[in-house]
């Protein structure tokens, strides 16, 4: 599984570097979409992990699954500010500007926002059991503002963000390539995140 | 153990009741709290030279004050219980239900009186124009119905936390945001009498009846 992961997370590289064509008028900065999507993929699903086991947690009161939980939020909170950094580069390159409160970012932000306080709580409490329980409800608890966030952000924000597919330029070969590395990036870095959690 | 509503009610009048004698004969935490509110108010005119702000930025300023003094003041709800090492024996008095709904009033109605008294002060010291009164008191009303709910369970939840004070609004803020972000616009739209966007209130009340729920729900797996 290792030696797997290490080979095509590799090959992604390279195909990255040499395969994808440069994006029109963003240079080869602008690749480094193929490292932010991905990372914000993970950062997302690392969420929604962490409050699952902690949901099973709550119901098994069984250590292991608070063990899994605490371990997605860690891996989520590298994944979202790899992602926040990365999507920072490549708003600077397409908007202009590193920060603008889009959606996507205030959404991104919220979520380290949580995934920070989350952290935090577990280091705020010595006692091993309450630990486990308080930071499983407040991982519960975080979860349900996602809907209402999805519903009212992007009333309050207008958002300039690109639809996920990244499209570079009207030929379709060129975007087949682009759609077959974003997804080979993203199935690698959700292996990536499972192997990390399992481990 | 099952209750029957009217035996809980009782319980929930019982633990307000409690909570609220408590609160009239230690006046530290809701002086601390309304002089908080005041304070920070009060900075902020200061700092600016007493300039009124463009709306947003009042309803912004406005809900940030609220926040931070309800931080201030509703933290140790669970405090003293658990200090004086009286919770569990709470626990088996009365109902966990009702120690939560008890608590939760008690902290509801601790903020509107904050809001009474920080509101018209921020009115007067920022000369806001409020346009729709209407507007503004149901935006308050259901934004501290959410800001008791959650900040009630947090209360619980960082109950056993060795740091507290920075700890409770770090853990309040993200999943109040949702009230936040509604309250902020609804506030706005009530000093310049536009834009009113009445999804926004019905958001605001469904995500406090999920915030009671989950609160009521969740709360069972702290004991």
């Amino acid at each position: 599984m290792n030696k797997l992961l290490i080979v095509m997370t590799l090959a992604i590289i390279g195909a990255v570097i040499f395969l994808v064509p440069p994006v029109k008028g963003m240079g080869e900065v602008a690749k480094i979409i193929f490292f932010h999507v991905p990372t914000a993929w993970v950062a997302v699903i690392a969420f929604f992990t962490g409050a699952f086991y902690a949901a099973k947690f709550l119901r098994t009161q069984d250590f292991s699954f608070d063990t899994l939980s605490a371990r997605a939020a860690q891996i989520g909170f590298v994944f979202v500010l790899l992602s926040t950094i990365s999507g920072a580069v490549f708003s600077k390159l397409t908007w202009g500007a590193y920060w603008n409160w889009d959606i996507r970012q205030t959404s991104i932000f919220i979520l380290i926002l949580i995934y920070g306080a989350y952290l935090t709580l577990r280091i705020a409490v010595n006692d091993e059991k309450i630990r486990a329980k308080v930071s499983a409800v407040y991982s519960l608890l975080s979860v349900l503002t996602v809907p209402f966030l999805v519903f009212i952000l992007p009333r309050m924000y207008f958002s300039l963000h690109p639809a996920p597919v990244v499209n570079s330029s009207g030929k379709i070969e060129m975007d087949s390539i682009i759609l077959i590395v974003l997804l080979a990036a993203v199935v690698d870095a959700t292996l990536i995140f499972v192997k990390l959690l399992r481990r | 153990m099952k209750l029957s509503a009217c035996r809980l009610a009782e319980q929930i009048a019982a633990i307000l009741r409690k909570d609220f004698l408590i609160g009239i004969r230690r006046r530290a935490t809701f002086a601390a709290m309304m002089f908080f509110a005041l304070t920070t108010v009060a900075c902020l005119s200061l700092s600016m030279g007493g300039v009124s702000l463009a709306p947003n930025f009042s309803a912004a300023l406005l809900w940030l004050v609220i926040f931070f003094a309800a931080c201030a003041g509703i933290s140790g709800t669970f405090d003293d219980e658990a200090n004086s090492g009286t919770l569990t024996t709470l626990k088996l008095y009365a109902d966990i239900q009702a120690i939560l709904f008890g608590k939760m009033i008690y902290v509801f109605l601790s903020l509107i009186m904050l809001a009474i008294f920080i509101v018209p002060i921020f009115v007067i010291l920022f000369d806001v124009d409020v346009t729709s009164g209407g507007v503004l008191i149901a935006t308050i009303f259901l934004g501290l119905i959410g800001l008791s709910a959650a900040g009630t369970l947090t209360a619980a939840i960082t109950v056993s936390a060795t740091v507290k004070g920075g700890l409770f609004s770090i853990l309040l803020f993200p999943i109040t945001l949702p009230i936040f972000l509604p309250a902020i616009a609804l506030t706005e739209t009530a000093l310049t009498g536009t834009g009113f966007d009445a999804d926004l209130l019905i958001v605001m009340t469904i995500f406090d009846a999920i915030l009671i729920t989950a609160s009521s729900i969740l709360f069972d797996y702290l004991d």
